[in-house]
């Protein structure tokens, strides 16, 4: 049997506090966690590591700090410097595809959507965790217990088995570091770049909220003033279509229906 | 066998200077910068002369990194409510070849060091050089750094790593430093839009102003500085470190009233603080210079104290770049000789000796001390600033005095004793005439 692929997910970006200087931009703490997770989880495992970004040549930095940290190939998959997260993800996913599990950084330094690990684990069919805040290793074979952060301070506790997508929070894990070895030998490791592979199904972004249409409506009739009240909705106009009603649950959502269709909102 | 045949430590301008030459010269050549990019830790108050890359990067003002040309030099003497500015402006300054240039540290570095890459040389960055590696002979044969499997051997080790050099002190090469051979630059950094500062200081494009002052610094010996860049001022004091300590001065506030000083408000008002940063520098030049050759081992830059810093002079950059290159150089020298001792390494020294790096020094060397004496900084900015007052005023119905007068006057009320003029003056002259 061939060993575990364990991949990393890192997104190369520019720091906020400098968005324009190069020499600033890297891997976020989240990120950099990621791959820690890799490194000690190939371990266990008797695995790999392989890094992974999306983006032009200038990504290749963060590859080469992966491989300095001990990550044992480097994948850059060629696309532009800013992409859909499903786009990345579709084109993660053809590096990852037969991987034991994913790891990937809960945010990216310009605090992007997350929703990166979410396409990835879909694009995978594998399970997911995502805002891992504590990971624990279940030997023997891939897999772990894993704290996810929700809403309100609560937690979950999870128990994945792989292959898994599992997003973590930078405060998990700190990086390694590099040796200096290994990073001389890293400024001049080979780096596979694979082209971009478009989304399997490519969701309609929602660009906009819903917006009824406009209503036609006749000009009212009547004096200057009753018109300009009609128009207006004041007093009389709004005492008509306000009402208190108690009503069962379901009966109280037919109701508001009713009222919506009758006023002409939900008329396409 | 060593790993390398050369280590140069610290991405400042001395070593990436040092890293160019050697690598150019065929070696194999680690730079390694403490900081994530070189350049990224260091701070200077903001003009660089760099003709000395003439030879190493021909036509270096096409890509070099500079805000603005300086094309007006003035030096002003403050008390505190006069001024007295001598102002020089050259439009040649302003064209190939050009003079100084101001400059921020993380482009100048970054440039410079993408310059080492180029040549060959490995750049390794966040990484500390904790220690030197030493033969039994005590031959310095590479060093640690504070990564894991961090030792690294070389045939070579320039020590590039700036004012107070632990790699120098722990060679033995200082024989003796003393707080009274430093002073402490602090700058702070403001910004202003470039039509703003261009109407301020009379420039236009990219040219821009270099004002070095005397006086200004709260009654602590040392001096000031006002730049412009593109689109912010540099301006800072340096301090000599004794004073400051004995008269329990804060550095912030001292600049804070030379911001004050009706001179350099009008100058600096409504600029937006972008950054304040402090820095030692080596001042005492001669005085204090360490040895810079040992067995497998080169000093340059400030490591070596090789900064002039002569009161209408702060050039540290220039002096470094200049070193380092001649430290590459003499490295490449001697490993091709096959002989890395002090002997072998000794083609440093005599380059150093023969160029502006040690004969300014050596002309100079008497400078610091004069200008930042209590007289240079007390006295004769009041007694000069004096006598160019009476000499402006119109005291009519008084009739014009003759300037001999005026002197004798003011150099009495200031309590300047005529032997320590002469003296001073003649030091002055020895100096800079
Ligand atoms: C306030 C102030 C104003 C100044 N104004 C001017 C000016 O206007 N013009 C001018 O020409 N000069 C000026 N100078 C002087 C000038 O800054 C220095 O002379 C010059 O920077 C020296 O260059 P260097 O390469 O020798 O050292 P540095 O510039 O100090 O570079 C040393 C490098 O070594 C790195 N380093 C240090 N220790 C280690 C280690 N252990 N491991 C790895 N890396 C390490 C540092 O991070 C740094 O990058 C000024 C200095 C100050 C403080």
């Amino acid at each position: 049997m061939s060993s575990p692929i364990i991949i990393a997910c890192l997104k190369w970006v520019a720091h906020p506090g400098e968005p324009h200087d190069e020499r600033f931009a890297g891997a976020s703490p989240a990120d950099r966690a990621a791959l820690e997770l890799a490194l000690q989880q190939a371990k266990e495992l008797g695995g790999t590591v392989t890094a992974v970004t999306v983006g032009p040549p200038a990504t290749e930095t963060v590859l080469r700090d992966a491989v300095a940290a001990g990550a044992d190939r480097a994948v850059r998959v060629d696309g532009p410097a800013a992409m859909l997260s499903s786009d990345v993800a579709a084109g993660i996913a053809g590096v990852a595809e037969g991987a034991a599990w994913v790891w990937c950084g809960d945010y990216s330094l310009d605090r992007g959507t997350g929703s990166v690990p979410a396409f990835l684990a879909a694009a995978l069919g594998a399970q997911q965790a995502l805002g891992v805040i504590d990971v624990q290793f279940a030997a023997p074979g891939p897999a772990a217990r894993v704290t996810r952060r929700l809403d309100g301070g609560r937690r979950e506790v999870l128990d994945v088995t792989g292959p898994a997508v599992v997003s973590v929070e930078g405060a998990v894990a700190d990086l390694r570091r590099a040796g200096l070895g290994a990073l001389r030998v890293a400024t001049s490791a080979s780096i596979d770049v694979v082209p971009l592979r478009s989304p399997a199904r490519r969701l309609k972004a929602v660009v906009q909220p819903y917006r009824p249409r406009a209503m036609a409506l006749a000009a009212p009739d009547g004096s200057p003033l009753e018109r300009l009240r009609l128009l207006t909705d004041a007093a009389a106009a709004t005492a008509a279509r306000g009402e208190t009603v108690t009503l069962a649950p379901p009966d109280a959502a037919a109701r508001i229906v009713a009222a919506l269709r009758g006023w002409g909102y939900l008329d396409s | 066998m060593t790993d390398v045949d050369v280590i140069v430590v610290g991405g400042g301008p001395a070593g990436s200077c040092a890293a160019i030459t050697a690598a150019r010269a065929g070696l194999d050549v680690v730079l390694i910068e403490r900081g994530p990019f070189p350049g990224s830790k260091n701070m200077y108050g903001g003009v660089v002369y760099p003709r000395i890359l003439d030879g190493l990067i021909p036509n270096w003002w096409e890509e070099a990194p500079v805000q603005r040309w300086v094309t007006r030099r003035s030096t002003m003497l403050l008390t505190p409510t006069q001024a007295l500015t001598v102002d020089f402006r050259s439009q040649a300054w302003g064209a190939p070849p050009y003079n100084g240039a101001t400059a921020y540290r993380p482009d100048w570095d970054h440039w410079l060091a993408g310059h080492a890459e180029a040549a060959g040389a490995q750049l390794i960055t966040s990484t500390v050089v904790t220690g030197l590696l030493r033969a039994p002979s005590g031959a310095v044969t590479g060093v640690r750094t504070d990564r894991p499997d961090g030792d690294l051997t070389a045939k070579v080790v320039i020590a590039c790593d700036g004012v107070n050099s632990f790699l120098a002190k722990e060679a033995g090469l200082y024989e003796h430093t003393d707080a009274k051979h430093f002073t402490l630059g602090v700058k702070e950094t403001l910004a202003l839009p470039k039509e703003v500062i261009d109407e301020r200081f009379a420039v236009r494009d990219n040219h821009g102003v270099d004002i070095e002052i005397l006086g200004g610094t709260g009654g602590v010996n040392g001096g000031g500085f006002l730049y412009t860049n593109l689109e912010t001022l540099a301006i800072g004091v340096v301090l000599k470190l004794t004073k400051l300590g004995a008269q329990k001065a804060r550095p912030e506030e001292i600049i804070a009233g030379l911001k004050r000083h009706p001179a350099i408000a009008p100058l600096v008002q409504d600029g937006e603080l972008k950054e304040y940063s402090a820095h030692v520098i080596p001042e005492a030049g001669l005085t204090m210079m360490p040895k810079m050759i040992a067995d497998g081992l080169l000093v340059a830059g400030d490591a070596a104290a090789l900064c002039l810093a002569a009161g209408i002079w702060l050039e540290g950059v220039n002096f470094a770049m200049a070193s380092g290159m001649y430290a590459g150089e003499a490295a490449a020298e001697a490993v091709r000789a096959g002989d890395l001792t002090a002997v072998g390494l000794a083609g440093y020294q005599r380059r150093l000796s023969d160029t502006f790096v040690l004969k300014d020094h050596r002309r100079l060397k008497r400078a610091p001390e004069l200008v930042l004496s209590d007289r240079v900084q007390h006295l004769y900015p009041q007694m000069i600033a004096n006598v160019a007052e009476r000499m402006f005023r119109v005291d009519n119905p008084d009739p014009k005095p003759g300037l001999r007068r005026i002197l004798a006057q003011e150099r009495k009320r200031a309590g300047v004793r005529r032997r320590d003029l002469a003296r001073d003056g003649w030091i002055g002259f020895r100096s800079f005439g």
